[in-house]
């Protein structure tokens, strides 16, 4: 039988909430699919439209980025900015044809560990019909 | 009727007055029936401006070459430049003062409206014509276009000649001017939208199709970038600038240089390339289509721009282009900015 397919998904995850979520999940050693690299980015507000097409172009299946809830950002406005903006990068993505699946926002607090290991278990399950990404990434 | 007479009157007397350092408009084309652009800094010449549906060109962009220029000289003139504009370019103007790139000092704005025209399409026109050189094309007094060529004159409603983004123009008249002629008035616009609406109908496989085959065209001449005057940065992410790496470079000045795309013209590599673009435009484009136009290989790189105008719109409200006072659309968020695609 072959093998089943596995994505990879690359999550910019703030320093301040979702990484630090991410880190909870561990330490509590909450079981999550290890299909994720996580980049540690200092605010999700810094997170440029660029790293996000560069993941894709270079093979993740996947991206995500992560950040802290509104009103919680360690830098007050970050990731009000990051909503519009990737936001916009969303649309732009699906409008060529990429499937909206394949990029997800989400708001993970430090506290949250569960959630993030929701985030990913869902994450994970939707990419897996889709198979691997081959549509933004370079010629291997 | 918009007529260029006036703004000569006033163009003249601001060269002779020395209140302006030269003025940008449009002469009859030298190569075809577009018209060209025209530097004029002697009174005299101001007879060989021209006005009519053939200046295409938003001139805008010879501003951002004013400011570099005037950046390298010792002691810069620092008079304004007049500057002839259609109501797109006005809007581009907008833009750059919104930005602060220019100032409002150093622009003197002739503005004339489009009223109901606009400017011609060139492939449009070639297939009309089937090959014929037309020898003059003006706006006729129905609205209608009237195109002269050898043997003949015929005339065209507006729709089978103008440019997309003509029809879909929102405001053919200058928004920001010192003087205008022409009224403000326009054509009835049923779907400012439409083009990119109709892309977004085809299903996504087809979608994804469409613009595989036309970026894998795409040869990274960045006409597009050189055209477009919001394409100003002094660096731009998409050029690879070598560094030389000796024992002293820092580890810092590395991480400045990372290398995000490869100029190759692969279809990968356009695509990031094409990204980026639309996204450094986004709530900046004011859709003079001067990238689409200036494409050797007709990349109807347009769309992507216009794809994100709607979405701005629609998303938050943002119009391009209006109030120089407004924060730019990726400066500025709104409490109550939509959230339903996050988890
Ligand atoms: S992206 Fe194209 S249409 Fe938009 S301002 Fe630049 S040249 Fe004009
Ligand atoms: S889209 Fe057209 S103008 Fe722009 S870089 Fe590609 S080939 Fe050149
Ligand atoms: S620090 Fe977490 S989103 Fe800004």
């Amino acid at each position: 039988m072959a093998e089943e397919f596995e994505p990879k998904i690359v999550a910019f995850l703030c320093k301040w909430c979702s990484s630090a979520g991410s880190d909870l999940a561990g330490v509590s050693r909450m079981e999550y699919p290890p299909n994720v690299v996580p980049i540690q980015v200092m605010c999700s507000g810094s997170v440029s439209p660029l790293y996000i097409f560069s993941a894709f172009n270079k093979g993740a299946d996947g991206v995500l980025v992560s950040g802290c809830h509104p009103g919680d950002c360690h830098y007050i406005k970050g990731n009000y900015y990051a909503r519009r903006r990737i936001h916009l990068v969303k649309k732009l993505l699906e409008f060529v044809g990429l499937e909206p699946e394949r990029f997800q926002m989400s708001w993970v607090s430090a506290a949250e560990g569960t959630k993030y290991t929701q985030v990913i278990k869902e994450f994970v399950n939707e990419l897996k019909p889709l198979g691997p990404q081959n549509k933004l990434r370079r010629n291997p | 009727m918009a007529k260029i007479e006036d703004l000569k009157e006033e163009a003249r007397k601001l060269l002779r007055e020395g209140k302006i350092k030269y003025v940008i408009g449009y002469a009859a084309g030298t190569n075809g029936w577009m018209a060209s652009p025209i530097f004029i800094k002697k009174p005299e010449d101001v007879e060989k401006l021209v006005w009519d549906p053939t200046c295409v060109h938003n001139l805008s962009r010879f501003l951002v070459d004013e400011k570099r220029r005037k950046e390298r000289e010792k002691q810069p003139d620092k008079r304004p430049v007049g500057i002839f504009v259609k109501g797109c370019d006005s809007r581009a103007i907008v833009v750059l003062l919104q930005e602060k790139f220019i100032d409002r000092n150093d622009v003197y704005i002739l503005g004339i409206s489009c009223e109901k025209g606009g400017v011609v399409d060139e492939h449009k026109l070639a297939r009309k014509l089937e090959g014929k050189k037309p020898k003059k094309i003006e706006l006729g007094d129905k609205g209608q276009l009237v195109v002269t060529t050898a043997n003949r004159k015929a005339e065209f409603p507006v729709e089978e000649l103008l440019a997309e983004r003509c029809l879909e123009c929102r405001a053919n008249f200058p928004v920001i001017s010192d003087i205008m002629s022409g009224e403000k008035i326009k054509r009835t616009v049923e779907k400012p939208f439409g083009s990119v609406e109709k892309m977004e109908r085809m299903p996504k496989e087809e979608r994804w199709r469409f613009w595989k085959e036309q970026l894998d065209k795409c040869i990274r001449c960045y006409a597009c970038r050189s055209v477009c005057p919001m394409c100003y940065c002094d660096e731009c992410v998409v050029d690879s600038i070598n560094l030389a790496v000796s024992a002293d470079t820092t580890a810092e000045e590395k991480a400045d240089k990372v290398k995000w795309i490869q100029r190759s013209a692969e279809s990968s590599e356009n695509f990031v390339y094409h990204f980026v673009r639309a996204i450094h435009l986004a709530g900046r484009c004011i859709d003079c289509g001067e990238c689409e136009r200036a494409c050797p290989l007709d990349i109807p790189v347009r769309f992507l721009n216009k794809k994100l105008e709607r979405e701005a719109k629609e998303l938050f409200g943002y119009e391009v282009g209006f109030d120089p006072a407004q924060p730019s659309l990726v400066s500025s968020f709104r409490d109550d900015d939509p959230e339903d695609f996050i988890r």
